[in-house]
């Protein structure tokens, strides 16, 4: 029986664009001064990705290409994503940047904290509380 | 011109975005201690895609795989979002066979 590697490299495309993308998403949303770029750049990567997809006359290549795609298309939108999360305080702002530090000014609910960076306790957390476990963290390390 | 990689990668989208709704639905209900059980059945599927003649049906195997193993990687901080309000918190959750071992293991989360 001949071992068909095709849904392995779908897997593992689809598994790395997820992961690469939402690690590049978090820190180039965290630094840049406008998401309207790197969410260009995105997008335009995720156009040619699909363009080799089509133009490939292997499954394997257009298969992997059309995955890669499709997640760099969506990471596009996820910049966009992010920032919102940063308004709601669900994402970590950074003082050091200016657009940051105009959202951590408008919006109380923006923090420069990562209440997502501990463990879980197995019962519903407060925000006071979850805050003070963020800190108290923080002092150990 | 071959539509096979355009196709895969829509299909690959509908299915994360499946994802994000039973890691949210699969914590609340099962709890995050469940991760490596999900992990187990990913890499299953994902080596069951390559016996699988079918080039269309490999493929799903394998990113349904991914997204199995990615979910899982997802189940620690979602168990955090649902203690801090942001999702509904699951009660009466299942606790999986041989918790007390999983609960000394670090959870992935990439």
């Amino acid at each position: 029986m001949i071992f068909n590697y095709l849904g392995l490299a779908a897997g593992l495309a689809a598994f790395l664009g997820i992961w690469i993308g939402h690690v590049a998403v978090r820190e180039i949303e965290c630094r840049v001064v406008s998401i309207t770029l790197p969410s260009i750049g995105f997008a335009l990567l995720g156009f040619l990705c699909e363009i080799g997809a089509f133009l490939s006359a292997s499954n394997l290549v257009s298969g992997t290409l059309g995955i890669l795609g499709m997640t760099f298309l969506w990471d596009a939108l996820e910049f966009h994503r992010q920032q919102k999360r940063i308004v709601k305080g669900r994402a970590p702002a950074n003082p050091a940047n200016p657009r940051h530090a105009r959202i951590l000014a408008e919006y109380p609910t923006a923090t420069t904290l990562d209440l997502l960076k501990r463990e879980p306790l197995g019962r519903p957390v407060g925000a006071q509380e979850a805050i003070a476990l963020i800190k108290a963290k923080e002092k150990l390390l | 011109m071959n539509t096979f990689g355009l196709v895969i990668g829509l299909i690959t989208l509908a299915v994360i975005g499946i994802g994000a709704f039973w890691v949210i639905r699969g914590e609340r209900v099962l709890g995050y201690l469940w991760w490596p059980y999900f992990i187990g059945a990913g890499v299953l599927l994902m080596v069951t895609s390559g016996f699988i003649k079918n080039d269309w049906c490999s493929a799903l195997a394998g990113v349904i795989g991914a997204s199995l193993v990615w979910g899982a990687t997802e189940f620690k901080e979602q168990a955090i979002r649902a203690e801090l309000g942001w999702y509904p918190f699951g009660n009466h959750k299942k606790r999986p066979p041989f918790a007390k071992i999983i609960q000394k293991w670090k959870p992935p989360n990439l």
